[in-house]
């Protein structure tokens, strides 16, 4: 177990040394110091302008080693980032670290309930239409969720908003107060949003899992002893369907973090997701970078950690 | 009997959710404050009146930061009135040259209440706003650790360029000095020569050359007094926010919360100088405007000579997108807004206003934009430029001719905009009036004889047997922008030419503009400050792109033009130079090195409840002046804000009618 692991944690260093390199290219390479500071000066800037800006910021140092083995980007880029040091934002020079910080915390307050309330909901409709197998209700259930998964988030958000915000004045429409007292009024139509968009793959996902089990000895045997069918689902088919669940969530925990990009940037919840969209369109390349870089890092870690569920949730499962 | 009780738990839990959600993105017991209600796209770059150069951050900074001069807020053309100055002062010709300026400061004038100032001395909480402020943030212009767009504009003070060139050459070559507060290596540089301190209430400013335009630059936060112990306690470190996001000033109003990914909220800074004295020109509702504001309700007796400002807050939200903003004004959850192209036909109609927002009281305000869009040819190119001589002129003639600016505002600005004649919009204050471009007037025949006359009949390039090729370069061109670049192009091929278009990246742009590789482009310019000269420099020699880096992307350098030009810019407007401007004009028409394309019109909306609403469209707040009828306003917000419950009963309904035959059939067959 403990070289699975240690394997795994070095694989995860490779590819994020890999990760870093393909940054590098595309954020100093293919778009160079020069572009970088024309993005942030805009079109007004004057030559002088754009070379002080990039004195400023510490993007006037050579490219590569070869250049200068001691003061060089790449070294810097590697040495910044593998430290966590993530500096300042491009645009307007405050630490990248605090703004991840900052906005960790709008980010979780979305992700948290919506992906709560979403498995919750998911699991529930998952046993439900598996309970009422092949029947209209079965039938229905799957058309709504295949319904549900073709239709694009933008459409959900745009008549969330439309319907339950404007027309139906359940909810703001968009906008964040970090007030406990009215943070409740302006989360509920994202979380919403964000469970409706999601919930017809996971119970098509989960359906699948639980009829699956359904048709199990173990099921057979649970009803021929006189088991409800309720108590069957339930304390049967459900506890042993937990390994694909399992894996599901411990993928998607890390990413919970990165809150949501389209939701946040509509909603104006200023999360990761919103802090993300923001560097794209303010040319921010430092914070995309950081992004990017954290964003791997998270999927790397989820990965590694979904593989050590495995083992723990399951002894049938051994790790060579 | 347990199933009962949960289906009235559920059922109970939905009335109250149903009665207990609203839409109101506010605190209920903010509902009777006058408070605005206002919203950002994106976060602020900066807020360092220093750096902050656009739109969004001006209708922040414009608050905070009180400035010397300002402009009146009903008087067209725009007019300057003192503001923290007791009056707007005139040039000094001096012997050799030289012009000197002296402005003389209010008593009076205080910052809004910070915990900075106790770096000034224990529990200070604010202080008096003296002239050692604004020339503290004049050397502050120069600073090249500061990102200042506009440090060419202040060249012009004596001793500007050389203080920018000290400071460089200084921290570079001495490290104590760079690590000593910027305030304290200003001093030992001894400061910008051309800006001295008579005493504490007196500034004089020296320019080196005449340089009318820069009482302009005194009404913009550029030139506000700073506060130095703002500057130096909000460093960022130890838990401190950075100077860029914290404003101190000495505005109508202070910051109170600097959330710039969420909420801005501005609250009255008690120590603002018209409290205490309210018949400054700046501190009260003027008592006249241009015509028609009386008409307009701009002159209501109610507010003129009343003491500003009139609002208790000012708050600003995050919202990214334009559809749940304009959704959210209708809403009256902002007081006032613009008009998303996507609802424009349900909010305009035949130029007025719907019958449905005219039920809803709310108004629509019309301004022509003090800005330009224009196409450009860039006349260092062999085909379309100087280099061809004649045949270049003729061509650029010609497809001027082609161009027809109407139709295209017609279609992809819902009209809302004015074809433009010359490069100065028509509300600057010297633009010719009532002058039609001969080349701007659709004359495809005029065009195809130009073209024969250029030796491209039919536009068919002899050296190819061809339609002449041309390009036309587009950054970062969308789905939706690429229809308004390619009607160009499609206008220029009822002459027979064939320009293609390019579609590039933003750098990649830059890189062909700098290389000087591009033959024709789509641009646009809005004013600093309304003066001819703010458009006509943009054709002049020394800002020539392919030379200085400048902002003249056609690289357009005529003698005789320039030899106006640096008459006209060193002339107070009148008669004189206003023919000169004439003159100016007239050889653009000739030359033609763009083909203006149109003047934008602002129309934006503002709820019945908002008062003294007159669009200034320069980027200067005039917030100060607005005022809400806040009891109105939650009235009419509650009237049209009742949450539609019965869809949460439907829907229980629904579902519950949906499953139970369902329930029956299976228990049957499991039975």
């Amino acid at each position: 177990m403990l070289a699975f692991v240690v394997r795994r944690l070095l694989f995860g260093v490779a590819v994020v040394l890999g990760v870093l390199g393909i940054l590098f290219v595309l954020f100093f390479q293919v778009a160079s110091p020069d572009d970088i500071a024309r993005r942030a000066l805009g079109e007004k800037a004057r030559p002088d302008s754009i070379e002080q800006w990039k004195a400023n910021h510490g993007y006037d140092r050579p490219l590569w080693p070869w250049q200068d083995f001691e003061d060089n980007l790449l070294f810097h880029h590697y040495s910044t980032m593998l430290s966590f040091d993530f500096g300042a934002s491009d645009v307007d020079g405050a630490p990248i670290s605090q703004r991840i910080r900052e906005g960790a915390g709008p980010s979780l307050a979305l992700t948290v309930p919506a992906f709560a309330f979403g498995l919750g909901l998911a699991v529930l409709l998952g046993l439900f239409v598996a309970f009422f197998r092949e029947t209209y209700i079965d039938t229905t259930g799957v058309f709504l969720c295949v319904l549900g998964m073709s239709v694009s988030i933008l459409l959900y958000i745009i008549a969330g908003q439309y319907l339950v915000g404007k027309m139906l004045r359940w909810f703001p429409i968009s906008g964040f107060d970090a007030d406990p007292a009215v943070l409740l009024r302006f989360l509920a139509l994202p979380v919403l949003i964000s469970v409706l968009s999601g919930v017809g793959s996971d119970v098509r996902f989960y359906r699948t899992v639980f009829v699956e089990e359904t048709g199990r000895d173990y099921v057979r045997t649970a009803r021929s002893k006189g088991a409800g069918e309720v108590r069957v689902m339930i304390r049967h088919v459900l506890r042993n369907s937990l390994i694909p669940i399992l894996t599901r969530v411990v993928l998607a925990i890390p990413f919970l973090f990165t809150g949501s990009l389209l939701l946040e940037s509509f909603f104006g919840i200023p999360g990761l997701g919103s802090l993300t969209i923001d560097a794209i369109s303010q040319n921010d390349f430092a914070t995309l970078r950081v992004m990017v870089f954290v964003l791997s890092m998270l999927f790397i870690i989820g990965q590694i950690a979904t593989d050590i569920s495995y083992a723990l949730v399951d002894p049938r499962v051994r790790l060579e | 009997m347990r199933q009962v009780w949960v289906a009235a738990a559920l059922v109970g839990s939905l009335c109250v959710l149903a009665v207990g959600c609203n839409n109101n993105p506010y605190p209920e017991h903010d509902a009777e404050l006058k408070v605005l209600y206002s919203a950002f796209s994106t976060p602020h770059r900066s807020l360092d009146p220093a750096e902050a150069y656009n739109v969004s951050a001006h209708r922040v900074t414009g608050l905070v930061y009180d400035t010397l001069l300002e402009y009146h807020f009903l008087k067209r053309p725009y007019t300057l009135i003192p503001g923290l100055a007791k009056q707007v002062p005139t040039a000094e010709p001096l012997e050799d040259g030289r012009v000197r300026y002296r402005f003389t400061l209010r008593p009076g004038v205080n910052f809004a209440p910070d915990p900075c100032f106790e770096l000034g001395g224990a529990g200070r909480v604010t202080r008096e706003a003296t002239m050692e402020d604004v020339a503290y943030q004049l050397m502050r212009l120069a600073d090249p650790a500061l990102n200042v767009q506009v440090r060419d504009q202040f060249s012009n003070i004596q001793g500007f360029k050389q203080f920018h060139r000290a400071l460089i050459e200084r921290r570079g070559a001495d490290p104590a000095f760079a690590a000593l507060p910027a305030r304290e290596q200003y001093a030992a540089l001894g400061g910008v020569e051309g800006v001295r301190i008579e005493h504490p209430h007196a500034l004089e400013i020296t320019l080196h050359s005449p340089y009318p335009q820069i009482l302009y630059w005194f009404a913009m936060e550029f030139t506000t007094p700073v506060a130095w112990e703002a500057v130096e306690y909000y460093d960022g470190e130890a838990g401190r926010e950075r100077y860029a996001d914290h404003p101190v000033g000495t505005g109508p109003f202070g910051i109170d919360v600097y959330d710039k990914r969420s909420r801005i909220v501005l609250d009255r800074n008690p120590h603002w100088y018209g409290l205490a004295d309210p018949r400054a020109p700046g501190a009260h509702y003027p008592e006249e405007g241009a015509p028609g504001d009386a008409e307009a309700g701009l002159l209501d007796a109610a507010y003129v000579g009343r003491p500003l400002p009139f609002l208790d807050r000012v708050e600003f939200r995050l919202e990214k997108e334009g559809i749940p903003l304009f959704n959210k004004f209708l809403q009256g959850y902002y007081d006032s807004g613009g008009i998303i192209k996507e609802s424009f036909d349900q909010v305009v109609q035949s130029e007025r206003l719907s019958p449905e927002m005219a039920a809803r009281e709310i108004r629509l305000q019309k301004a022509v934009s003090p800005g330009i869009f224009n196409l450009g040819f860039n006349m260092e190119d062999e085909t379309l430029g100087v280099p061809a001589g004649d045949r270049g002129r003729k061509l650029r003639q010609a497809m001027s001719l082609a161009v027809d600016s109407e139709k295209w505002i017609e279609l992809f600005l819902n009209g809302r905009g004015l074809p433009a004649q010359t490069p100065i919009p028509p509300v600057i204050s010297g633009a010719p009036e009532g002058y039609l471009n001969p080349y701007r007037q659709v004359d495809l025949d005029r065009a195809r004889a130009l073209l024969v006359e250029a030796g491209y009949p039919d536009g068919i390039d002899p050296a190819t047997g061809a339609p002449l090729k041309l390009t036309f370069d587009a950054y970062e061109v969308s789905s939706q922008s690429r229809p308004e670049r390619q009607y160009f192009v499609d206008e220029w091929r009822k002459l027979g030419i064939n320009v293609e278009l390019s579609s590039t990246t933003y750098n990649e742009f830059q890189e062909k503009v700098d290389r000087g590789a591009y033959q024709i482009y789509f641009w646009g310019w809005s004013a600093d400050y309304p003066d001819p000269e703010n458009f006509l420099f943009l054709l002049s020699c020394a800002m020539r792109k392919s030379t200085t880096g400048g902002p003249n992307s056609a690289n357009f350098c005529h003698p005789g033009f320039e030899s106006l030009f640096n008459q006209m810019e060193v002339m107070e407007d009148g008669p004189e130079r206003r023919a000169i401007i004439r003159e100016m004009v007239a050889i653009l028409e000739q030359e033609r090195p763009w083909i203006e394309i149109f003047n934008g019109v602002g129309y934006s909306l503002a709820h019945g409840w908002l008062a003294n609403v007159k669009p200034f469209g320069m980027s200067y707040p005039m917030t100060k002046y607005l005022d809400i009828d806040p009891v109105k306003r939650a009235r009419v917000r509650l009237s049209w804000n009742e949450p539609v419950v019965w869809p949460v009963f439907a829907i229980a309904g629904m579902f519950v009618v949906g499953i139970i035959p369902g329930f029956r059939t299976f228990f049957r067959e499991r039975q």
